[in-house]
C-alpha cells in the first residue's frame, strides 16, 4: 500500500540524526556535534589562528547549525554544510580587521594535492601555513588541506573563483619562500 | 612526524574543552529550529511553505473525512455475517522508521502488530458494509500517512508535517482498536 518502509532505508543514520534534532532533540544534534565538532574546530582554528576563537566559531557554527536545521537539504554532505557555517562565522570574525589587498584574478592555484619536494615536520608545515595572510591562508585550507574545489572554496568565501586561485597561487609562493623548497601540485 | 603533502594534514583536531554544554545552553527550547525557521523564510522559502501547509492541510481534510466514515459506521455493526474479505490493500503498513516517540515505542509497536495479525478475523464478524467502510478509512490514513512521510521526505524539520503524521498513527491505532472492540462485542451478543 505504501512504500514508506522502502522511502526510509534510503536514509542515512546521519539524516535520521537531522531529522530528530530538527524536531528538537538536542541529544541527536549532540550526537551530530560530536561527529563533525573535530572537523569544524580544525577548519576554525586554521582559519582564524587562535584556539580561543576557532572554539567561539566551532560553537557558533553548531549554534547557528540548530537554528538553521530546518533549512538543511538531507540530501547534500552535513560535513560540507557545516563547513560552510564555520567560514562564515570565521569571516565574520575577522570582518573587523584590516581588509586584503587585492588580488588579480584567473591565475592558476594548481590542483588539489599539495606535494612538497622532502618530507617536512607537521609543526614546521603548520607555521608555515600559519604565517601565510588570511586570505591566502583561508583558500589553501580549503582547497589543499579539506579538498573542495577551487569554485567551493570561492563559494565558502564569497570570492570569485578567479579570485580564490590568486590566492591559491599566493599561498603557494609563500609557502615555497618559507620551506625553502617547492611546494607543486600532482 | 613528516609529511609529503598539504593533504596529509590532519583535517580533525579536537578542541581544548568540551565546548558541548555552552551549545546546549545556547540551544535551550526558546531557539527551537523549526520555530526560527518560520521567521527567517526567504520569500522562494516562504512559497514553498504554503505549498507544503497546503499539502498538510489537504493530508488532514483526507483523514478527517476517513475519520468521519469509521466514527459514523462502527456503533452500527448488529451481527457477525459477511464472507472473508482481503484487507492486503488496506492493511496499515509497518511504522515508518522516522524517529518519532510515539511510534517507536514498543509497548506502540507491540499492541499494533497484534492489532493487525486479528484484523483480517474480526473484520469478517462485521457487517459487509461496515467492513467496506472501515478498509475505506484504513485506506485513507495510509494514503494520509503516505503523503506525510513524501512530505517529510523533502522538508524532515517540518514540525507540522511530523505532528501530522503522528496523529495519523494515532487515529490508525483508534480505527484499529474501534474494530477489535466492536468484533469482541459482537462475540459477546
Amino acid at each position: 500500500m505504501t512504500q514508506v518502509q522502502a522511502q526510509h532505508t534510503q536514509i542515512d543514520w546521519e539524516a535520521g540524526l537531522v531529522v530528530r534534532a530538527s524536531g528538537g532533540d538536542a541529544r541527536a544534534f549532540e550526537r551530530i556535534y560530536r561527529e563533525h565538532s573535530g572537523r569544524v574546530y580544525g577548519l576554525c582554528l586554521r582559519m582564524t589562528r587562535d584556539p580561543q576563537i576557532a572554539e567561539d566559531c566551532t560553537q557558533e557554527t553548531f549554534i547557528n547549525a540548530w537554528k538553521a536545521l530546518a533549512r538543511f537539504e538531507t540530501r547534500s554532505s552535513l560535513g560540507t554544510w557545516l563547513h560552510r557555517i564555520a567560514v562564515n562565522a570565521c569571516l565574520a570574525k575577522r570582518r573587523k580587521g584590516a581588509r586584503e589587498e587585492p588580488l588579480p584574478d584567473d591565475e592558476d592555484g594548481g590542483g588539489a594535492d599539495w606535494t612538497l619536494e622532502t618530507p617536512v615536520e607537521v609543526r614546521e608545515i603548520e607555521a608555515a601555513i600559519d604565517a601565510l595572510p588570511d586570505g591566502a591562508r583561508d583558500a589553501l585550507v580549503l582547497h589543499a588541506l579539506y579538498g573542495y574545489s577551487h569554485d567551493e572554496a570561492a563559494q565558502m568565501l564569497g570570492l570569485a573563483e578567479g579570485t580564490c586561485k590568486a590566492q591559491l597561487h599566493r599561498a603557494r609562493r609563500l609557502l615555497r619562500d618559507r620551506l625553502g623548497m617547492g611546494v607543486g601540485t600532482a | 612526524m613528516k609529511i609529503k603533502s598539504l593533504g596529509e594534514l590532519p583535517q580533525d583536531i579536537a578542541p581544548t574543552r568540551d565546548l558541548w554544554p555552552q551549545i546546549a545552553a545556547q540551544i535551550a527550547p526558546s531557539a527551537h529550529p523549526t520555530r526560527l525557521a518560520v521567521t527567517k523564510m526567504t520569500p522562494a522559502a516562504a512559497r514553498t511553505a504554503r505549498l507544503r501547509w497546503f499539502a498538510a492541510a489537504a493530508a488532514l481534510a483526507c483523514l478527517a473525512i476517513g475519520m468521519w466514515i469509521d466514527r459514523s459506521l462502527l456503533p452500527l455493526r448488529t451481527t457477525n455475517e459477511g464472507a472473508a474479505l482481503s484487507v492486503s490493500t488496506a492493511t496499515p503498513s509497518a511504522p515508518a522508521s522516522l524517529d518519532v516517540a510515539y511510534v517507536s515505542d514498543p509497548r506502540y509497536q507491540r499492541q499494533r502488530a497484534a492489532l493487525l495479525k486479528t484484523l483480517q478475523a474480526q473484520l469478517n464478524t462485521l457487517p459487509p458494509v461496515t467492513r467496506t467502510k472501515v478498509l475505506a478509512s484504513l485506506a485513507t490514513i495510509g494514503k494520509a500517512k503516505k503523503d506525510l512521510e513524501d512530505a517529510l521526505g523533502k522538508d524532515p524539520g517540518n514540525a507540522l508535517l511530523q505532528e501530522l503524521l503522528v496523529n495519523t498513527y494515532q487515529d490508525e491505532m483508534r480505527v484499529l482498536t474501534d474494530v477489535h472492540s466492536a468484533s469482541n462485542a459482537g462475540e459477546g451478543i
